[in-house]
């Protein structure tokens, strides 16, 4: 355990979820939770990282927190033990769709509208966003006009406009160059931490970004003797009780490079039921 | 500059294209002008006989009328496919958009009878046919637009916390409207083409397709091809305009165009 680190309450409880869609098992019977981190002297949320190979429902995972997908059992749980609101969660998909048809400001203004803000509450809450992220200078830009790194900068301001307690990314790293990379990971840390009950869950199969940013990674499997099963959490790694998360990770190489290396393992042997930790 | 222009898949200036359509231009009319068939009048009688049908023939009132006539048809039209094209995303009204939009393998000539009862004959008659002409396949084209919204771009918006009617208003309404005035400016050149055959039908309303048929019925080949370089320069305005209207109101689509182009070619 990192010193001076401790545990609270659950800020997100994954209760039993199973999903079927068409007569597929997409999730079966995924539960996991997310206990509210506490540092001496630091304000620090959460950043939950879900991993697995692709095609394995990681997305349909995200969608059932996002409340766009009811699943077949289960319930997700928020901070207060109530069943999560999904005004509350922020949903930033991949490749960051953004109203094509209106710029980057409208984008967030509609955003603001839609959630119930007056105009000019809306507007000032943009512009407030938009400097933070570093896009306020293309704030009269149409979507098709930003770069990838910009664009998905201005889908998570989108988001970020009503005040959300739970953020969920699907593949925010995907096709990113490094200075992006790092772009996307410093941003990601500051929306966590920016209030304690913060929760970021991010969706990825890169398990060094993952491993990079997160305090708590989440791996999806499928077993290859429950053929027709759906996914289901195969292990969870707790990186602070491993000593890795924050800024713990950086000091740390060769025990993080041994961790991704014993992650990617896992990947690619699907049946391997042996809890690693 | 030649063998730039003669290389497959090359980018041009402006400037350099507009050296190409005059050149194009040019030759055509030459073409025209030193063509051996004796039958195709000459461009100075062309001309000549534009220049009497307008100022003695009545071709600027005929304009009017087919361009009212176009105009009426047109609003018509896009009212009737909006309305089903956007109602497509209601699975009860789906049946019915994909209904009128298979009733375009049906001719106008069978639909004469019963819509000459229904309308009276005269205006209203022309315009419900026009209107039919456009409207199946104008619907077929706006609902292919709204089937071809993403799940993830409806999700999207619905991750904002829209309401449904306010998803349909991004997404549908609005998200498409540079390919809806796309598809409208399309079928706008395709109901002008059709003026003559509807024009035609009634005849004593006028119009510039009733005044080409008249024309040609008596042989006159300098006013038909006076005539028909009218239609084609009219609708060369219109299709112009509805290009500039769909600049003025959708700014973003060349950017998305140009957005587009560059990821297919990375």
């Amino acid at each position: 355990m990192i010193p001076g680190a401790s545990v609270g309450e659950v800020v997100l409880r994954v209760s039993d979820v199973s999903l079927r869609r068409g007569g597929t098992r997409v999730l079966e019977r995924v539960s996991f939770a997310v206990v509210d981190r506490i540092r001496e002297g630091a304000v620090t949320g959460q950043v939950v990282s879900l991993l697995g190979p692709s095609g394995i429902g990681k997305t349909s995972l995200l969608r059932v927190l996002a409340g766009l997908e009811q699943p077949e059992r289960g319930e997700v749980i928020g901070a207060a033990g109530a069943k999560l609101d999904a005004r509350t969660v922020g949903l930033v998909f991949q490749h960051y769709p953004l109203l094509a048809h209106r710029t980057i400001e409208d984008n967030l203004v509609v955003a603001g509208r839609i959630g119930g803000l007056d105009e000019p509450r809306a507007k000032r809450r943009a512009r407030e966003l938009m400097e933070r992220v570093g896009i306020d200078e293309r704030a009269r830009y149409y979507p098709a006009q930003l770069s990838g790194g910009q664009r998905q900068r201005a889908a998570v301001a989108q988001q970020l406009v009503l005040p959300r307690r739970v953020l969920l990314l699907d593949e925010p790293f995907s096709g990113l160059d490094p200075a992006a990379l790092s772009d996307v990971t410093a941003l990601v840390t500051e929306v966590a931490n920016e209030h304690e009950l913060n929760t970021v869950v991010i969706v990825t199969h890169d398990v060094r970004a993952a491993l990079r940013v997160s305090d708590t990674i989440v791996l999806l499997g499928r077993s290859a003797n429950d053929s027709g099963m759906g996914a289901s959490v195969r292990a969870t790694f707790d990186l602070v009780d491993l000593g890795l998360a924050w800024e713990h990770g950086a000091k740390a190489p060769h025990a993080v490079a041994e961790l991704e290396h014993e992650i990617e393992l896992r990947f690619r042997e699907p049946s391997a039921r042996r809890p690693l930790l | 500059m030649v063998s730039r222009v003669l290389r497959p898949n090359r980018a041009v200036d402006a400037r350099t294209s507009g050296v190409l359509i005059l050149g194009w231009c040019a030759a055509a009319l030459a073409v025209w002008a030193l063509s051996p068939v004796s039958t195709l009048p000459a461009p100075r009688e062309v001309v000549g006989a534009l220049t009497d049908l307008w100022w003695q023939g009545g071709l600027g009132p005929e304009l009017y009328t087919t361009l009212k006539l176009i105009a009426a048809a047109l609003a018509c039209s896009v009212v009737l496919s909006l309305a089903l094209a956007w109602g497509s995303v209601i699975p009860a009204v789906k049946p019915i958009t994909a209904g009128v939009s298979k009733l375009r393998f049906l001719g106008l000539t069978g639909l004469l009878f019963p819509f000459t009862l229904a309308t009276g004959g005269g205006f209203a008659l022309k315009v419900a046919l026009l209107t039919f002409g456009m409207t199946t396949f104008l619907v077929t084209s706006l609902a292919r637009i709204v089937a071809e919204i993403p799940r993830s771009q409806i999700d999207y918006v619905r991750s904002l916390g829209a309401s449904e009617p306010r998803v349909i208003w991004e997404t549908v309404v609005r998200g498409t409207l540079d390919r809806t005035i796309d598809a409208v400016r399309q079928n706008v050149a395709m109901g002008w083409s059709m003026i003559t055959m509807v024009e035609g039908i009634a005849r004593s309303d006028g119009g510039v397709g009733a005044l080409l048929l008249n024309q040609n019925k008596h042989f006159r080949l300098a006013e038909v091809y006076a005539v028909l370089v009218v239609i084609l320069l009219v609708g060369l305005v219109i299709d112009y305009g509805m290009g500039a209207l769909a600049s003025l109101v959708c700014p973003h689509a060349r950017f998305e165009s140009s957005d587009k182009s560059e990821r297919s070619s990375s």
